[in-house]
């Protein structure tokens, strides 16, 4: 077996097009997850008793399936009571369906670092309820929280490849399209490869560099 | 409700269990193999002759990579090249393949981090003790490392039940493939993915109640 990775390099502008359609589904939900979390650990910690267990309930759920199969069951499921996603919409949906659950559970967490000495010192010092959280409460919990959700928005990124196989060009749809016209499927999922670790990289890189100078997080970049 | 138990019929259930088994069988190897070779991966990486380094190198730039790339796309991977080298495998034993391979690039990772939470003064105790490289491992470093590499093991291994999902993509008759056969039958799809749903849901969540279970058990032991 010989390598060629002459044909697919020189697709390039394709495949980048699709790194960047694989980076933007991932900011997307990323982006809409992270309210859902936010207002899932909120009503963790403060929402009435029934609440409680219905976000109990669909954080297990969604952290227990595939995201796959969750969107399958979007897209071919949904039609049959009328409605009918894209594929894209179907990925998106899924996507941040799953990332709100593991993005709630890491809120969650972040939120219950915070000692009750702490808030007690502050009161103690004399600090108004917005400046103990402006000055205790926030920069804590920030730095609690950077690292587990640059990691989270590695694993979505990631995630988003599945959205190949409903038909979304992105990088996976992309390499495996050039697979099938040069039948150099071995080199353009290589390729894809690469791209993914460079562009993982790249965004870890980014995410320690200003998680170290906004909420002064320490961390590991490999 | 008598529609819905009409369309599964003996045959579609009969497919769905046999799913539900090929995924069993495909999460178990892939939990096996995937611990064995990581923590194989992460006992190279605490050696320090020089002779090793290029191991080292090795295992840690296979650690970075494998967790950078998506599993559809490693797993698409591991299929044309067994393809293009005319390795006729079955696609059950591509999948496997993958899994083993990702699974050992990631628990390797949560094992040699749990190594590293040993404090280095275990270390020089032990050798002050004259206790070999192994034998420090083996008496002293894995016993303390386990309480912190179990708990995040636990997490991984319901990824991968998950990550088996897309061992249906090329080919393997897991449980994915089986709601998709099911539902080109004509099945309504919200029945098909919604029991498939609650069959890997059957399958994950004990694990990760017993990940909790043994979290919250280490948990104590540690603040006595």
């Amino acid at each position: 077996m010989t390598l060629q990775f002459g044909p697919i390099l020189e697709q390039w502008p394709y495949l980048l097009g699709g790194a960047a359609l694989s980076l933007w589904i991932a900011v997307l939900a990323f982006a809409c997850a992270m309210p859902i979390g936010l207002l899932c650990a909120a009503l963790l910690h403060y929402g009435p008793p029934a609440m409680r267990r219905l976000v109990a309930a669909y954080v297990i759920f969604a952290t227990n399936t595939p995201q796959l199969v969750q969107i399958f069951f979007l897209f071919f499921g949904l039609p049959e009571v009328g409605i009918t996603l894209s594929p894209f919409t179907a990925v998106l949906i899924g996507a941040t369906f799953n990332a709100g659950a593991y993005l709630c559970e890491i809120q969650r967490a972040g939120f219950a670092s915070v000692r009750r000495t702490e808030i007690e010192a502050a009161e103690v010092l004399g600090f108004s309820r917005l400046q103990i959280i402006r000055h205790v409460t926030l920069p804590h919990v920030m730095k609690a929280m950077f690292p587990p959700l640059s990691n989270q928005f590695i694993v979505v990124t990631l995630g988003t490849s599945m959205a190949s196989i409903f038909g979304v060009e992105e990088l996976t749809g992309r390499s495996d399209n050039l697979g099938a016209e040069t039948y150099l499927s071995v080199e353009a999922y290589g390729v894809a490869a690469v791209i993914y670790v460079a562009m993982t990289l790249i965004a870890t890189c980014v995410l320690a560099l200003s998680g170290r100078l906004v909420c002064r997080a320490k961390m590991n970049i490999v | 409700m008598i529609r819905a138990a009409a369309l599964f019929s003996y045959y579609d259930l009969t497919l769905l269990l046999e799913g539900f088994l090929t995924t069993f069988a495909l999460s178990l190897i892939g939990c096996l193999g995937g611990f064995v070779l990581g923590f194989a991966a992460a006992i190279l990486r605490t050696t320090r002759s020089r002779v090793m380094a290029p191991v080292r190198a090795a295992l840690f730039v296979y650690a970075m990579f494998l967790r950078r790339v998506p599993f559809l796309v490693t797993l698409m991977l591991v299929f044309y090249a067994t393809q293009s080298l005319h390795a006729n495998l079955p696609t059950f034993a591509v999948a496997s393949i993958s899994i083993c391979l990702i699974a050992a690039a990631y628990l390797g990772e949560i094992t040699r981090g749990g190594l590293e939470s040993v404090h280095a003064n275990q270390w020089q105790g032990a050798r002050a003790l004259n206790f070999s490289h192994w034998q420090t491992l083996r008496y002293v470093i894995v016993p303390q490392a386990w309480r912190v590499i179990l708990p995040p093991t636990f997490g991984f291994l319901v990824m991968i039940i998950k990550d088996t999902a897309l061992a249906s993509q090329i080919g393997v008759m897991e449980l994915t493939a089986a709601g998709k056969v099911l539902g080109n039958k004509g099945v309504p799809a919200v029945l098909v993915y919604g029991a498939i749903l609650m069959l890997y849901f059957s399958m994950s969540y004990p694990l990760a109640r017993l990940g909790k279970h043994v979290e919250r058990r280490l948990a104590a032991a540690r603040n006595h």
